[in-house]
């Protein structure tokens, strides 16, 4: 079975590498072997799904990747899996179809068909990686080929503008991920994510309460909740997803709506046992697992009564709040509802469908934040149904802006006289969008609101703000739902010209996606029983049950009344859809819009970016020297003063002569000197004496090898120094009194820090220096030691043979260092000569 | 052992080069930089111990050991690379005179600090 799964991950790679070439033989029908690529990706996700892989429990494959640093590509297989699997080639199939049909004409076609096989398996990598670095790896993967994606349009601005937001708000909220995956990889002490003893679920238990007791939990629950924020277009971060419509329509109705922007509701639900795991298995709430374990067995009976029981256990354990219900139970309604009052805000019908779909994101992010049995039924179902309906919807879109020629709201009515089959199916979305009955989407609207009535109902108090809140968005939810099946009604506008017939390959992909609508109405609990079941399993800690939806209804429950309510409330408020699109459309506009904080922040990081790069880079020695020098001198004095280090007392050291004060003192007066010399030529000569003399020291210090080169070095530069002199004009001045007392001050803190440094480390020895090795083992007859220097280096003088035997290397290098040094200085002086310059 | 002289010869060199790579003359930036690394030099060999005899020849059994072989070594690549920079600090200054005229910081790019 491994070969399937990595075939799965991997075949979309090298069908994307092939494409240009593809292309370059196909030309337009390189959309159909890009379905056909993605349709044997299907194929295989289906041969492991008849095979039973990962229905009962997850199953883990792993093949080493950097065996040194114990990372390995570890893939894995459960319903959670297989459903975005699912998904990104099923949803794939269909949309590179479409794509035949809808990019028919339009430029950089082989880049096209290459990234978004690229994206698919991407994005099957995410849904199968059982490693965090390997998920990151997709996850990033999938970001970027989003960016590509929606940049596609390369010479439009709002589609470059678009490209770089998405790409921003994605992949820096994957960065907060990948801090939280380091957190939990060590706390945790694995990479795996599920499946086996080993893997962090598994453990969740203590690993958990290993991060609590260093005060991590919750830093780490937040890092991996941004991450899947910004990728879910999750409130604040949703603020990309509208404007990722430039993109051409099937990459919205792919990327956008149906798989990628579901990698993070994937994320928070594959980390959902992970997280309530420990809820049951840590010191907290011990009682808890035990009243989801009788939730989920109550589920499984079905008939209504899964409610009331998980209700009762749940009520029972009422001891707290998880820190993940508050963090995404409030952030999954709070998406919901903002995202849904925008939608109807909106004037463009991808805008509308982009708000919708972050808003349908947040609903399944407040599933899975729920910690009840409901919660994760909420999640798992809806991820399907929403997939299945907004991919649709988005296809519909496509054809009405490719057969119509717009996209605005206000233009568009009446369509279904020109688009009578791409009306039914858009009915049939929309129906299940706006959560209306019998359809799919009302079923998982209804999980949602048994999950927060649960809460509301559990907790008490503000608790029972998230019902409330979940039929406020619903209702916006049915408002712009019915407003997009309004297209299709009514009269035609006269101003809407000729309308076309799409052609089949842009009209099957929406009709199959369409009868898969029909088909999860129809029988919801064969849905379920299917695959919805397992990813329900894949998503909840503890032992597996199954789930199934009692419809109709057999009796009046909270949740039947809150549909109603919703339902009700939007039919009553249709009416006036156009006093409050234009009522919320008044309301947006400075701090209140995201989109404001994205702009300005961006626009001051590169405008306070360039600020700070001009008044740090200077492009002055002095300035930078100033810098340098200042701060390391009173870093190290700093770091003196808090080891509070203590003076060694005055002595004189062994080795110190008459003689070696002698050439010192000449030294210093050189180097006064050389500070105070009215002329170049007087400063040189003095240079050289202090030179000389430090070749003195050299030799006193029985330093023979040193002495040698310094004093060539000093002939050498002296040399040179009154070569160039002679051309160079002669100075210039002194300094003003107020800069030479500056600059006196810095020299004074820099030579103090160099005094004391010397002090203190000359008066520490260490009791076994590096060096005595060396001279141990120098020149001693073989027998005694493996006499390394002489019999290998060939040579008595220490020095020598380290530089040419043991350093050689280094010594090449520095040979090469002075030869580039040579040709720098050859070529500066030829160029001047040549008149190469200006 | 405590090397205060020395600590104090190199404190007042160090001092003088820093002044000297603040000044506006560029070639005084190019002394500052080499009488600095001199210093820094000296600092270097000073670590290895002055007393000793040179780590050349049979020096088995004598005391005090021979001085540190390994500074020395060190230091004579930095003298051989300190020899590059400078040349190529001053033939750059000489450049930078035929191509603006001045060797004077302040005109070339401004006052800074």
């Amino acid at each position: 079975m491994i070969e399937i799964v990595l075939a799965v991950v991997f075949l979309p790679f090298v069908g994307a590498a092939l494409a240009p070439a593809v292309y370059r033989l196909l030309g337009e029908r390189t959309a159909y072997y890009a379905a056909g690529v993605a349709a044997v990706c299907l194929a295989l996700v289906t041969r492991l799904y008849t095979a039973g892989v990962g229905l009962d429990g997850g199953t883990r494959y792993a093949v080493d990747w950097v065996p040194a640093l114990e990372v390995s590509l570890a893939l894995y297989v459960d319903g959670l899996a297989l459903l975005i699997a699912f998904l990104a080639s099923g949803v794939g199939v269909l949309v590179l179809v479409y794509s035949g049909g809808y990019m028919h004409g339009e430029p950089g076609q082989s880049k096209y068909y290459a990234t978004m096989l690229a994206f698919m398996g991407s994005m099957l990598g995410v849904a199968l990686a059982g490693d965090l670095f390997a998920l990151f790896t997709f996850w990033e993967l999938t970001s970027l080929s989003s960016f590509l994606l929606i940049g596609h349009y390369t010479s439009a601005d709002d589609s470059q503008y678009a490209a770089r937001k998405s790409m921003l708000i994605t992949v820096a909220g994957g960065l907060f991920m990948l801090a939280g995956f380091l957190l939990l990889a060590w706390a945790g002490g694995t990479t795996l994510i599920a499946g086996g003893d080993d893997s962090l679920v598994a453990t969740a238990g203590p690993t958990i309460e290993t991060l609590r007791s260093v005060g991590l939990f919750v830093p780490a629950l937040l890092l991996v909740g941004v991450g899947a924020a910004t990728k879910s277009a999750q409130v604040p971060f949703h603020v990309w997803l509208p404007n990722a419509m430039e993109a051409p329509t099937p990459v919205s109705a792919f990327l956008h709506s149906a798989t990628m922007v579901k990698a993070g509701v994937y994320l928070i639900g594959r980390f959902r046992p992970f997280f309530l795991g420990a809820e049951g298995g840590g010191a907290h709430g011990g009682g808890a697992a035990g009243s989801r374990g009788s939730g989920a067995a109550a589920g499984t009976g079905g008939e209504g009564a899964a409610g009331e029981a998980a209700g009762e256990a749940a009520a029972a354990a009422a001891s707290l709040l998880p820190e993940w219900s508050v963090v995404f139970v409030t952030l999954g309604l709070a998406t919901m509802t903002v995202a849904a009052v925008l939608a109807v805000a909106a004037t463009d019908i991808k805008e509308l469908l982009a708000y919708s779909t972050a808003s349908h994101l947040g609903l399944i992010t407040a599933g899975f934040g729920a910690a009840n049995a409901l919660g994760a039924e909420t999640g798992a179902f809806h991820i399907l149904n929403h997939a299945s309906f907004k991919a649709a919807l988005f296809l519909v879109a496509g054809i009405v802006a490719h057969e119509a020629g717009t996209r605005r709201i206000e233009n568009l009515r009446g369509l279904r006289h020109d688009l009578p089959v791409t009306a039914v199916i858009a009915a049939l979305a929309s129906l299940s969008m706006a959560g209306i009955p019998p359809f799919n989407g009302f079923y998982s609207k209804e999980l949602l609101f048994e999950a927060t009535y649960e809460l509301g109902h559990e907790l008490g108090g503000t608790a029972w703000l998230f019902p409330v809140v979940a039929v406020v968005g619903s209702v916006f939810t049915f408002l712009y739902s019915i407003k997009f099946l309004s297209l299709f009604l009514g009269d035609r506008p006269d101003g809407l010209g000729h309308v076309h017939r799409p052609p089949v390959s842009m009209l099957a992909p929406p009709a199959v996606l369409g009868i898969v609508v029909l088909a999860v109405s129809a029988v919801p609990n064969t849905a379920i029983d299917l695959l919805v079941g397992s990813v329900y399993d894949s998503t909840v800690p503890g032992a597996a049950h199954g789930f199934s939806i009692p419809f109709p209804p057999s009796k009046l429950k909270p949740a039947v009344i809150m549909s109603a309510i919703t339902i009700g409330v939007g039919a009553v408020a249709w009416p006036q859809y156009d006093r409050l699109h234009h009522g919320i459309r008044r309301v947006l506009a400075g701090p209140v819009r995201a989109n404001w904080w994205y702009d300005n922040g961006v626009d001051g990081l590169t405008s306070g970016g360039r600020d700070v790069g001009e008044w740090v880079q200077t492009g002055l020695v002095r300035t930078y020297a100033a810098w340098t020098i200042g701060a390391t001198s009173l870093l190290a004095l700093g770091g003196y003063v808090v080891g509070e280090v203590g003076l060694p007392a005055l002595s004189v050291p062994p080795g110190m002569t008459p003689a070696i004060v002698l050439v010192l003192l000449v030294a210093v007066v050189g180097a006064v000197a050389v500070t105070a010399a009215p002329s170049h030529v007087a400063g040189v000569l003095t240079l050289s004496i202090l030179g000389f003399m430090v070749a003195i020291f050299y030799i006193l210090a029985d330093a023979p090898d040193l002495a040698l080169t310094q004093l060539v070095v000093e002939t050498l530069v002296l040399v040179l120094f009154l070569l160039v002199l002679n051309r160079l004009p002669a100075y210039y001045g002194q300094p003003s009194p107020g800069r030479a007392l500056r600059d006196g001050a810095l020299a004074t803190l820099a030579g103090a820090t160099v005094f004391l440094t010397v002090v203190l480390s000359t008066s520490a020895t260490p009791s076994e220096p590096l060096s005595g090795v060396l001279v141990e083992r120098a020149n001693l007859p073989p027998g005694e030691h493996a006499s390394v220097f002489t019999n290998y280096g060939g040579g008595s003088n220490v020095v020598n043979v380290i530089l040419v035997d043991l350093r050689a290397a280094d010594t090449l290098g520095e040979i090469s260092v002075v030869a580039m040094a040579a040709l720098a200085v050859l070529t500066l002086i030829r160029m001047r000569t040549r008149g190469d310059t200006r | 052992m405590t090397q205060w002289l020395l600590a104090a010869v190199l404190g007042l060199l160090f001092a003088l080069g820093t002044f000297l790579v603040l000044r506006r003359d560029v070639v005084r930036v190019v002394w500052g930089v080499a009488i600095i690394s001199q210093s820094a030099n000296v600092y270097l060999v000073t670590m290895g111990g002055l007393a000793g005899a040179a780590p050349i020849g049979d020096f088995r059994g004598e005391t005090p050991p021979p001085t540190d072989p390994l500074v020395q070594a060190l230091v004579l690549t930095a003298i051989v690379i300190g020899f590059g920079t400078t040349a190529l600090a001053l033939v750059l200054t000489y450049r930078v005179y035929e191509e603006h005229g001045t060797i004077d910081v302040y005109d070339l790019g401004g006052e800074g600090l």
